[in-house]
């Protein structure tokens, strides 16, 4: 069944005072608004988001979305998947249109305002509780100890991950809803950024931000603006680096992207631009190389090239990625999709990709446990 | 790696499963083997259970291509080995001897249960230990199941005699907290355990050189103070006596983190460091109410959200039990001479009227018995 995205919206990434409902109602009333239908037409929904029970006391969400909306009584449930929770979401919406249709799916997340030391335990949940967390790889860890084997492996340099922070982070600048929209960026700030885990530093590490992303999923396009998802696809794989043979690599991404891809009707060849799930630098390496974007251990040729940039010949995370733009956990992998289809729009202004027909969204729970993506396609 | 794989498949799986996932075969305990690193990280941001920073977490890969994560205290590189059981959460199985039958080694006893290990438990009164079984058993069901907590109580022993202790790797004694008795146990476990068993005393201020006079060895012998309830306070004060050798120490020292805790050395000085800090803060929050600058009530919440601690002096000193307040204080004040140990008349007062704190029914506060469940 075909599927459109008929709505997108997302909040501003970055710390903020607005509660879960408040943050969810700003996204799904400006979905609503850009899709031109009303609470009432829609016919289900589901809200994306990890960590609402440890850092909020928060569970139970689909009844406070329902909150948003009273008196209309939906079917709508919570998904979580780690930072994949959101790409799982739209692709069980996508699944779901011969039932429900139109259906909203909304990310949320709020991660400000908590002790470093219990966001960490918490974001940690993602990894196995014996295997990583009783052992303290808490996920700059994890991502480092990637960075670790796909530099021993492939050659891979510090100087690499510089640049894709350097790019990001000029990438946000131009996107007024990311975190680090205001803030430049420099190789100083690189330089003084302290080690987190090492190899990684303070740059390498994307920021933890509270927001929220909405879309709404339909069968029948509304307008020419809506955007069609051609290809969607999530893979889950064993959560923990001490499962895997070789951990420079995430077996379902490729999953995912094959299927995605496959079900497009196109090859990675055919991509125009790609929002990836660069929770660290590394793991934008090993995104690109997942999607097929460039061979195992090539992504830092493109990299160096400056290939990836908005003029680039293969622009990666033009919104500035999770790196930059912020990552609002549960909402990031919708937020992954508003960007894609306000590229394919052409209504992304400073940092619109020229000719952009394809787009690939790429969203990654935990290191590599679960990966959800999508392949949308201009608007004909 | 805790990894078990099935004999027919070849399948290894990183859980305790029992049987395989495609062919119901029955797992296997994969054998313990060295690793070798194949990538190791420095990790400089502290997390909840891992406060503290730096500590490095390495990826490990066994010669027959298991992969394992290891949290390491010291920086290790590529290529070194590791030998098998070096990750924090692998612990050893020890035989410990608890000597005591009040609360705290009530707690020890359990403490050592549920992390595995075989407890021979020593008391007067057989009567006693077996009541304070029960208690233990009952603690040991709200987190296990029955044949869970039937192989926990298979692990423990029951015995009014010290000669029970004999194969014990370390002793710990709880019981009161008197010199002489001290002395005298001490004396009696050492005459039967082997060379190699750490005695351990988890006195809370008594001179460590004072128990230990007249062991035959007492270089073997140290402080581990745990704090109540020892299942769930991560501290363990690691108390090194002046005859305490580094070994000794060193075995403690992992000892209480291969329990969860968090180990902390200290010397054998009076109070050590908590009841050191803590006493004088008790004495003057007593003082305060003699005084008259605040009911207790008030002074307690002050003190908790103004130093931001999780209780109010006055209701810890019921916890802990004015009688055991009033006398850690006199000890401290014979040894330290400093009058802000000297026991305060009210507490005095109280003790002398028999209102003890929790274990009584009143103190600074009238405690009443929780309500029991249904």
């Amino acid at each position: 069944m075909s599927a459109y995205v008929v709505g997108a919206s997302k909040t501003r990434f970055g710390p903020s005072s607005y509660s879960l409902p408040q943050l969810a109602q700003q996204a799904m009333v400006d979905a609503l608004i850009d899709a031109a239908l009303r609470p009432t037409e829609l016919k289900a929904f589901i809200v994306a988001n990890f960590l609402g029970g440890p850092n909020e006391s928060q569970l139970h969400l689909n009844a406070v979305i329902a909150g948003l909306m009273p008196g209309v009584r939906l079917p709508g449930w919570r998904v979580e998947a780690a930072c994949a929770s959101g790409g799982v979401a739209v692709h069980q919406a996508v699944r779901l249109l011969g039932t429900y249709d139109p259906i909203l799916v909304i990310g949320i997340e709020r991660l400000s305002g908590l002790p470093g030391t219990e966001l960490t335990r918490n974001i940690g949940m993602a990894g196995d509780v014996i295997l990583d967390q009783s052992q303290g790889l808490n996920f700059p860890a994890t991502y480092a100890l990637v960075a670790q084997r796909h530099m021993q492996r492939y050659g891979t340099r510090i100087r690499d991950f510089e640049l894709i922070s350097l790019k990001s982070h000029d990438n946000s600048t131009k996107n007024p809803k990311a975190h680090f929209h205001h803030k430049k960026v420099t190789q100083a700030d690189i330089d003084a950024g302290a080690t987190v885990a090492s190899p990684l530093r303070l740059f390498d590490c994307c920021p933890v931000s509270d927001g929220a992303a909405a879309v709404i999923i339909s069968s029948r396009p509304v307008d020419s603006r809506s955007v069609p998802i051609v290809g969607s696809a999530v893979c889950s794989d064993v959560i923990s680096l001490a499962q895997r043979d070789d951990c420079t690599t995430f077996p379902a991404a490729r999953e995912a992207a094959s299927s995605a891809y496959a079900e497009a009707g196109i090859g990675a060849s055919d991509i125009d631009l790609a929002e990836v799930h660069d929770c660290f630098t590394i793991a934008e390496i090993v995104a690109m190389e997942d999607l097929g974007l460039a061979r195992p251990g090539a992504a830092v040729e493109l990299v160096r090239a400056g290939e990836t940039g908005i003029g680039g010949s293969i622009p990666v995370n033009p919104s500035g990625g999770l790196k930059a733009g912020g990552h609002a956990i549960g909402a990031t992998g919708v937020a992954q999709i508003y960007e894609a289809v306000t590229q394919l729009r052409h209504e992304a202004g400073e940092r619109q990709v020229a000719r952009a027909e394809h787009a690939v969204t790429h969203n990654v729970g935990g290191v590599g446990g679960t990966c959800a993506v999508h392949v949308l396609r201009r608007p004909s | 790696m805790s990894g078990r794989q099935c004999p027919a498949c070849n399948i290894t799986y990183a859980y305790e499963l029992e049987t395989c996932t495609f062919c119901s075969a029955r797992l296997e305990d994969l054998p313990p083997n060295d690793s070798c690193i194949l990538a190791v990280t420095e990790i400089s941001a502290p997390s909840i259970g891992h406060e503290d920073v730096p500590y490095w977490c390495a990826l490990t890969q066994t010669s027959d291509g298991r992969h394992e994560i290891v949290k390491l205290s010291r920086s290790a590189s590529v290529g070194d080995v590791l030998p098998s059981g070096i990750g924090v959460a692998v612990e050893t199985v020890h035989t410990v001897g608890v000597l005591g039958s009040g609360v705290m080694a009530r707690g020890l006893a359990e403490l050592m249960l549920s992390q595995g290990h075989h407890v021979i438990w020593t008391g007067r009164s057989l009567e006693r230990l077996n009541s304070s079984r029960d208690k233990v058993a009952d603690r040991l069901a709200r987190s296990m199941d029955e044949d869970q907590t039937r192989e926990a109580l298979g692990r423990l022993t029951l015995s009014d005699s010290f000669s029970a202790l004999e194969d014990c790797d370390i002793v710990i004694e709880a019981i009161v907290e008197e010199l002489k008795p001290k002395q005298d146990v001490i004396h009696a476990v050492e005459a039967v355990v082997s060379e190699d068993c750490i005695i351990a005393t988890n006195t809370s201020s008594l001179p460590l050189d004072k128990i230990s006079i007249g062991m035959q060895h007492p270089e073997r012998f140290g402080g581990l103070h745990f704090f109540n309830p020892p299942t769930r306070m991560r501290l363990v004060e690691i108390v090194r006596g002046p005859d305490t050798d580094a070994e000794v120490a060193l075995f403690m020292t992992r000892f209480a983190q291969s329990l969860g805790k968090v180990p902390v050395p200290v010397a054998a000085g009076p109070g050590f460091v908590v009841n050191r800090v803590l006493m004088p803060l008790l004495n003057e929050a007593v003082r305060t109410l003699e005084d008259g600058i605040a009911p207790a009530e008030a002074i307690d919440e002050a003190v908790r959200l103004g130093l931001n601690h999780p209780m109010g002096p006055l209701a810890l000193a019921d916890l802990i039990g004015l009688d055991v307040v009033v006398s850690i204080m006199d000890d401290l004040y014979e040894r330290l001479g400093d009058e802000a140990y000297a026991p305060r008349p009210m507490l005095r007062r109280l003790v002398s009227e028999g209102k003890l704190g929790r274990k009584t029914g009143e103190g600074f506060f009238v405690h009443t018995p929780p309500p029991v469940s249904g």
